[in-house]
């Protein structure tokens, strides 16, 4: 009996959280600041959160930048806290739900779902006070301003790509792709990379969920239509893509789909390009060098094979910071912000870490003394940003309801890879799937 | 004798309340309010940032008529409980039964064997479970001995479930203590008895053991049956966080989980928790209904 109403207990737990939320919020960051107000001088003591995903890297240098920023903020306190990438997104939503969320934190281009939902702070009244915003990128700025509101200040700016395992190339004896190839010719040599280093080895990863809003806009469609409101794509613009990434899974190219599973692609602790057993894959420029740093492999990248418009590919921002619309100390957030981005030393630290900056200062100082992987990546954004010039693509955003729809495409390549539907019946039931997400999400 | 017997139940009553006392404090101060709220929220589309909207019963409606994954979560969520439930409580009973024999430093062997019911749920065991299942794992390594060649457990789809099953199993040490105790309360003039009469030990086991057992064998049950209709940590970290591979590892509470936090529809995953407290209510209350035909009570024989 006792049992049985814990259960309900589980049950109600998602309803606690919600009932104790709005009054936690102010609970915590009001008594952390006066926990840590100390009567030394008049200036009042201030305790930020923040939280950001990322490896244990990435985890390094944020908290080296930010004790940095204490010492030149001695009335400010900041403490971090990380989670891996594939849990933090459900971390953050628990604690904007219960209004424990912390004062400032990473979004990526699920951006706008969080500005629609009006949780993040408007850092309009600080632009130009504690925010300096000259030095930064216009296009970065209009990123950030959604709903004609400055929200989200972007911490770096990265461009897809295909990383390359040069030294598996070299073993196979195959030549290293060079941009302005097509999806042919991706699928030809990563069979060929299969084919020459045997059991094992493989050409590529499957991204078909990462590269589907590349593969529509290559082809003039897009994945989610933001002015409208709707998708951007037919049943049949999708149906050829996922065919494509069968097709060539059959010839021998492709991962097995449990490899994928127990090794994915964007886990720099478990990737198989680091471990020498796959050749190329999707990947945002910003991660080249992290995943240099873990591999004695030569890693280059190559802009994404052409499709009839195009690469698809926009050199945008990978990620950056937002505040909570209820923080009690809005003008720290800002401080922080433009330390963030502003601050010499700061971006020293953080390096590329999160994209190449935002800002034409910080470029030059991180120019100065970078290493090969970085020179690789300043490379390759620039080829980026040219191809850009020729032939322009809209920035996108992900569609409302991203997570869902995330899991309802890696379903679908699942199933199709289990061999348990066929493509067609699979893209079928995707596509129905995806227009009730968005209007679950509207 | 029916009214002299009263006044004593009474004051049983009036002790057993009084140990349920913090129990039922904690209930009508934590649970109960938050309980009522989410069988509001169930009732309307609430995206835990706005408030709630009154939507009706349109989430049941959509949970039993258009939602696959609540079926198939469902689905699995069934073939857990009655793969582990059974598997754990005959390994539990089996292993309470060598340890009755009266061997020496009993009480270490509890203490080992109970460990596991503390871990199992936990994240880092999970973890460790992955490793063990990897198709790279020591369970692949050792099938590999006899010229197996193993599944990959944890990232194929068809065979993800029986990670999970194995490590609830694994945490038997539970029900272990509690078979153990029940054993120790049987006299062991039933034994001698029987003993005289001829009985060997398997019929003494059916007829003498597991009939004493039945109140212990009861409770063991329906506690296992809550606990998996429940579990949410193996599912969340042996898979892949989302329900993965191919919703393989989309157990009920996950679904629940995801719906709410991940998706962003708190009055959707209300309705799905309030479906399963009637389904664990609805199983624990056939369990109640049956007992009387094979439990057996010792010592209320003359009370019926």
């Amino acid at each position: 009996m006792k049992k049985r109403m814990l259960v309900a207990a589980l049950a109600a737990m998602t309803v606690a959280l919600t009932a104790c939320g709005s009054s936690g919020g102010t609970q915590t960051s009001g008594s952390s600041a006066s926990a840590g107000s100390s009567p030394d001088d008049g200036q009042q003591q201030v305790e930020l959160r923040m939280m950001w995903w990322g490896d244990q890297t990435r985890a390094d240098l944020t908290n080296k930048a930010l004790e940095l920023f204490e010492q030149k903020h001695p009335n400010i306190k900041v403490v971090g806290e990380f989670a891996p990438s594939d849990g933090y997104f459900d971390k953050l939503n628990t604690q904007l739900a219960s209004g424990t969320a912390p004062d400032v934190f990473f979004l990526g281009g699920n951006v706008v779902d969080y500005a629609n939902k009006g949780v993040l702070l408007d850092l309009d009244p600080y632009v130009g006070k504690e925010l300096k915003l000259d030095d930064m990128d216009t296009t970065m700025v209009q990123y950030g301003t959604i709903n004609g509101k400055l929200v989200h200040i972007s911490a770096g700016a990265n461009a897809r790509g295909i990383v390359i395992n040069k030294t598996m190339f070299e073993k196979a004896g195959v030549e290293v792709p060079q941009d302005g190839w097509n999806w042919d010719d991706y699928a030809r040599i990563s069979k060929e990379i299969s084919d020459k280093l045997g059991k094992g080895y493989y050409g590529t990863y499957n991204f078909t969920t990462d590269g589907m809003d590349i593969y529509l806009k290559q082809n003039g469609k897009q994945l989610y239509d933001m002015k409208n409101g709707k998708l951007g794509f037919e049943e049949a613009d999708i149906l050829p893509w996922f065919q494509y990434w069968d097709n060539t899974s059959k010839a021998g190219g492709v991962v097995t789909p449990e490899l994928q599973v127990s090794n994915p692609p964007t886990d720099a602790s478990k990737s198989l390009i680091i471990k020498g057993k796959v050749a190329m894959t999707l990947l945002p420029s910003n991660m080249l060098a992290s995943f240099q740093s873990l591999t004695q492999d030569e890693l280059t990248m190559v802009q994404v094979p052409r499709g009839p418009k195009g690469t698809g590919v926009v050199f945008e921002s990978s990620q950056g910071l937002s505040g909570y619309a209820k923080t009690e100390h809005p003008k720290e957030v800002a401080e922080l912000m433009n330390f963030w981005i502003n601050d010499p030393d700061a971006v020293k630290i953080l390096g590329n870490n999160r994209g190449v900056p935002v800002t034409a200062a910080g470029r030059q100082t991180l120019e100065a003394d970078a290493s090969a992987a970085d020179k690789i990546v300043y490379d390759f954004t620039s080829r980026v940003s040219e191809a850009n010039k020729k032939e322009p693509f809209a920035i996108s955003y992900n569609p409302p309801g991203n997570a869902e729809f995330i899991k309802l495409s890696d379903n679908t390549v699942q199933l199709i890879g289990f061999g348990k539907e066929s493509v067609e019946q699979a893209v079928s039931d995707f596509y129905k799937g995806t227009l009730k997400i968005l209007q679950s999400n509207q | 004798m029916r009214t002299s017997r009263r006044p004593p139940i009474h004051t049983h009553n009036r002790t057993a309340y009084a140990f349920l006392l913090p129990w039922l404090i904690g209930f009508f101060c934590l649970t109960l309010g938050p309980m009522l709220g989410s069988l509001y929220l169930s009732l309307t589309k609430y995206n835990l940032l706005r408030s709630p909207q009154w939507i009706g019963f349109a989430n049941f409606k959509q949970i039993f008529t258009d939602d696959a994954t609540f079926t198939h979560s469902l689905k699995l969520t069934f073939t857990y409980v009655l793969l582990s439930v059974p598997l754990r409580l005959v390994f539990a009973l089996l292993v309470a039964l060598a340890l009755n024999k009266g061997i020496r430093a009993l009480g270490i062997y509890r203490t080992v064997y109970y460990i596991p019911s503390l871990l199992g749920g936990s994240v880092a065991i999970s973890i460790v479970w992955r490793q063990i299942f990897d198709s790279e794992g020591i369970v692949n390594a050792f099938l590999g001995w006899f010229g197996i060649d193993g599944p990959a457990w944890i990232a194929h789809p068809d065979y993800l479930i029986y990670p999970i099953v194995t490590l609830s199993v694994w945490q038997f040490g539970s029900a272990m203590v509690i078979f153990l105790a029940g054993l120790k309360q049987i006299p062991a003039d039933l034994y001698e008895a029987s003993q005289v009469d001829g009985a060997g030990k398997i019929r003494q086991f059916f007829r003498i053991s597991l009939p004493m057992l039945s109140p212990v064998l009861f409770f063991n049950l329906i506690m296992s049956i809550i606990n998996s209709f429940q579990a949410f940590t193996p599912a969340y970290v042996i898979g892949d966080g989302h329900g993965g591979p191919l919703d393989a590892s989309m157990f009920y509470t996950l679904y629940l989980y995801l719906k709410g936090f991940s998706y962003f529809d708190m009055g959707y995953a209300s309705a799905l928790a309030w479906i399963m407290l009637l389904i664990i209510a609805a199983f624990t209350g056939i369990v109640f209904a049956t007992s009387r035909y094979w439990v057996f009570y010792g010592d209320s024989k003359e009370g019926r």
